[in-house]
């Protein structure tokens, strides 16, 4: 709605840190569908989930059976539930509004992340465990069905032998990059051997095979928002952008179609064939002088740019490309490596985490639009030559300034009808979508209320440091000390 | 007042119940969003809330603030309520037990006008002190001061889902500005500048209707910077009188006189359908039922009382 009046002359991506938010070590991120809503999963095993607007904490999600690190987040469609992983083996889905554990399952390894079927039924997942194949997990069953990753597989879920080895001689596993497809009915898996698996999840099989050139250990595969562009990071240092041939929906059936017009008798051969119409290479992303290994990444919200990470050295780096594939910006953050990244999906801002659990709010620039002050000023890119009129500066009778009167009163106005915003049409959802939690104020305390009177210097604009609670003695529910704490004096209260 | 061949003529509004109160001066009136409660403020210093079923009776009365209140503000959940007075703070009151919840301090001078976002996890507030401040709800901080205007700011509102906010002052501006960045988007301003005493943004969020001190309300559409309608043959030149969207039955706009009336102005029209008397001093506040055909207004100190209007059923 307000897309007319926003200048278009600046890049749509982040270019400094605007703020940090402090809470505990957080370890992991994810917004929700808007982008109005962070949940960050922190070392302790909680959960926190902050008001992005207003930057403070909205709601903390607590387990005092789950005190292990989390290893993944993840919302779902609606908003309403979060999925998640931590280093205890467990998966835990939570109700946001309540607060309240809505399930938890325990596997045989740690996943390393879990993501909700896209769907509205909210009960099955994908988790990437440690150390073994891909699987979905039904949540309400706990119920687990291990998903193939490689052709020769017959679903029994015995990845191929890698060239990493454990010292006791075990046979080496190594994680396996797994997503959904925009609509839940297919799951892309990026094995060991560089091989791009199209699965069909419910019959546990996989339908077509898309090999990436070199054949290195595939790391992390993610789809970009509108299910057109899949990305691969492997581990030759290259980030591959690939198109989506098949259709957002029924991809299952055009499956079918090009399996059975396919000449191949060889089923291998076959499963390429069908692969080479679902994916076609679009770009390839390295940094040739640095060959950086690329941690966590992703595409924009409207897929128009990607970002990669990096953490070599300590390095808390943030690279930016646009789909062209030409480097628009590096992002330098303070030397603590990077462990999350995540882009907003509306706004051109991008969240990271940091090994030290903070998380940095990076965003644009902003210089002001001086002429948005004054309505007659109009901004010039460049000096413009200017030429008068004849009768610039004539001098003329009264009479003959018209007022502008091309506006025709009597036109219909619609104050009622709300255009729908188009990045969110996409929504086939039952259920009406969480976008933010109810703010409930803190109550001041009374005691407070003088002290409050000195303490209005502080104004605001926000480059000063953290969340309103970074004062907070420790995070365990634990009420602060009134007397040692500054300005903001609340209590607290969950 | 002749009826427009092409509508027909309104089913005349006519006076329900008038609440008498407050001591000294209305200043605003405001439905809830539920419709279940009718708040006022005054410069009594106090605020009460009605229930709008049955007989307006009163519900809770609010104090704590030092000085008189010019503006009052329901939550979207109808939960809190928060007040702008000239006591330079802006309070936030839990509706239901009438207790003080927090005090935001920050601004210089006194508070003039104050809403919720549709999220209710921000107040916006426009101060004499020529700034608006942007509160987060949860901890009272003051995230965003805007040096929005050169002169006391007499308005400021946010847009349907919070991402604008309109600010209007007496320098004769109306600015836009991003909720979530705090920058300034656009400036309206026509040729004369008369001060501008009201503003806020249609239900759809894409025009604004301004009011001036030179007896106008205008709607602007405020990506082009021009305006679409213009509706006068009412008083306003001294007082920053509210005016409002009535569309539960068909579409018009609602707004406050010196001439102690109420007037009704067809939206597309332009023409004034109805003018509502029985106030004996200035309206200064009006406010329409968001699902019923109730209009509830407020005036000044000779008057001190909120009437309700309302439709009879055909």
């Amino acid at each position: 709605m307000n897309a007319p009046i926003i200048d278009p002359l600046q890049g749509d991506f982040p270019e400094v840190i605007e703020e940090y938010l402090e809470h505990g070590v957080m370890k992991c991120i994810a917004f929700n569908r808007r982008g109005t809503l962070l949940a960050a999963g922190c070392a302790d095993g909680s959960c926190i989930i902050w008001d992005f607007e207003t930057r403070g904490i909205a709601k903390e999600l607590h387990d005092k059976d789950c005190v292990a690190a989390i290893t993944s987040v993840c919302w779902s469609k609606d908003g309403h539930c979060i999925l998640v992983s931590a280093a205890d083996k467990s998966l835990t889905l939570w109700d946001v509004v309540s607060g309240e554990k809505i399930t938890r399952t325990t596997l045989q390894q740690t996943p390393l992340q879990a993501r909700l079927h896209p769907g509205s039924a909210k009960s099955l997942c994908l988790a990437c465990p440690l150390s073994s194949a891909p699987m979905i997990v039904d949540l309400n069953t706990g119920s687990t069905t291990v998903l193939p990753v490689s052709v020769s597989d017959t679903g029994a879920g015995l990845p191929p032998p890698s060239r990493n080895k454990f010292s006791d001689g075990s046979p080496p596993f190594t994680p396996t990059a797994a997503c959904f497809n925009k609509y839940g009915d297919l799951v892309y898996v990026g094995n060991s051997k560089g091989e791009i698996l199209i699965v069909d999840h419910k019959n546990k099989q996989v339908r077509a095979v898309v090999p990436i050139s070199g054949g290195s250990v595939i790391k992390n595969i993610v789809f970009s928002r509108n299910g057109q562009y899949l990305l691969t990071n492997s581990n030759d240092r290259t980030i591959r952008i690939y198109e989506n041939l098949l259709p957002l929906k029924d991809g299952l059936k055009v499956l079918d179609e090009l399996s059975t017009s396919c000449d191949e008798v060889d089923e291998a051969e076959k499963l390429k064939a069908v692969g080479s119409k679902c994916l076609a290479l679009f770009r390839e992303f390295q940094d040739s002088i640095t060959k950086i290994h690329w941690k966590v990444p992703c595409f924009s919200g409207d897929g128009e740019w990607v970002v990669g990470g990096s953490a070599s050295k300590g390095e808390h780096k943030i690279y930016i490309w646009d789909r062209a594939g030409h480097l628009v910006k590096i992002l330098e953050g303070p030397k603590e490596a990077l462990i999350d990244l995540a882009w907003h999906p509306v706004h051109p801002i991008v969240v990271s985490v940091s090994l030290t659990g903070l998380v940095y709010i990076w965003a644009k620039d902003y210089t002001e639009n001086w002429s948005a002050f004054a309505p007659d000023f109009k901004e010039l890119e460049e000096n413009e030559e200017y030429i008068e009129r004849e009768d610039e500066f004539d001098l003329m009778p009264e009479t003959e300034k018209v007022k502008d009167t091309d506006v025709n009163e009597d036109d219909e106005v619609d104050i009622m009808t709300v255009e729908n915003e188009s990045v969110f049409s996409d929504s086939d959802m039952s259920q009406e979508e969480l976008c933010f939690l109810p703010a409930v104020p803190c109550p001041d305390v009374p005691e407070q209320q003088d002290k409050c009177v000195g303490s209005t210097s502080k104004l605001t604009d926000s480059n000063h440091s953290g969340s309103p609670l970074s004062e907070e003695a420790g995070q365990n529910g634990q009420a602060m000390n009134h007397a040692s704490s500054p300005v903001e004096g609340n209590i607290i209260l969950f | 007042m002749a009826s427009d061949p092409s509508s027909e003529p309104i089913n005349p509004y006519k006076l329900k119940q008038t609440l008498a109160a407050h001591k000294r001066a209305v200043s605003a009136v405001k439905f809830s969003s539920d419709g279940l409660l009718l708040g006022s403020s005054s410069a009594d210093k106090t605020l009460r809330t009605w229930s709008t079923s049955g007989d307006f009776s009163t519900l809770q009365e609010f104090h704590g603030h030092d000085q008189g209140i010019s503006d009052l503000a329901f939550s979207s959940d109808s939960r809190h309520v928060c007040s702008a007075s000239d006591d330079k703070t802006v309070r936030l009151w839990d509706v239901e037990t009438g207790s003080l919840i927090k005090t935001l301090q920050g601004h210089t001078n006194y508070v003039f006008c104050v809403n919720f976002n549709p999220q209710s996890n921000m107040i916006v507030s426009g101060s004499f002190d020529e700034t608006v401040r942007v509160w987060d709800v949860k901890t009272g901080k003051c995230l965003k001061v805007l040096p929005a205007h050169s002169d006391p700011v007499t308005a400021a509102n946010f847009n349907r889902d919070g991402s604008l906010i309109v600010s209007s002052s007496y320098d004769g501006l109306c600015r836009i500005w991003d909720a979530s960045t705090g920058h300034c988007m656009k400036t309206l301003i026509d040729d004369e500048n008369p001060p501008v005493s009201f503003v806020k943004f249609s239900p759809n969020g894409k025009f604004i209707l301004v009011g001036t001190l030179d007896n106008t309300l205008r709607l602007w559409n405020f990506s082009t910077g021009k305006f679409l309608k213009t509706y006068t043959g009412h008083v306003n030149s001294k007082y920053c009188i509210s005016s409002t969207f009535s569309v539960t039955n068909g579409k018009y706009i609602v707004g406050g006189s010196e001439d102690n009336c109420v007037y009704l102005w067809e939206l597309q029209t332009r023409k004034v359908v109805q003018k509502l008397e029985g106030h004996t001093d200035t309206v200064i506040s009006v406010s329409c039922h968001p699902s019923q055909n109730m209009i509830a207004s407020g005036a000044l100190g000779s008057d001190k009382t909120v009437k309700i209007w309302t439709q009879e059923r055909d």
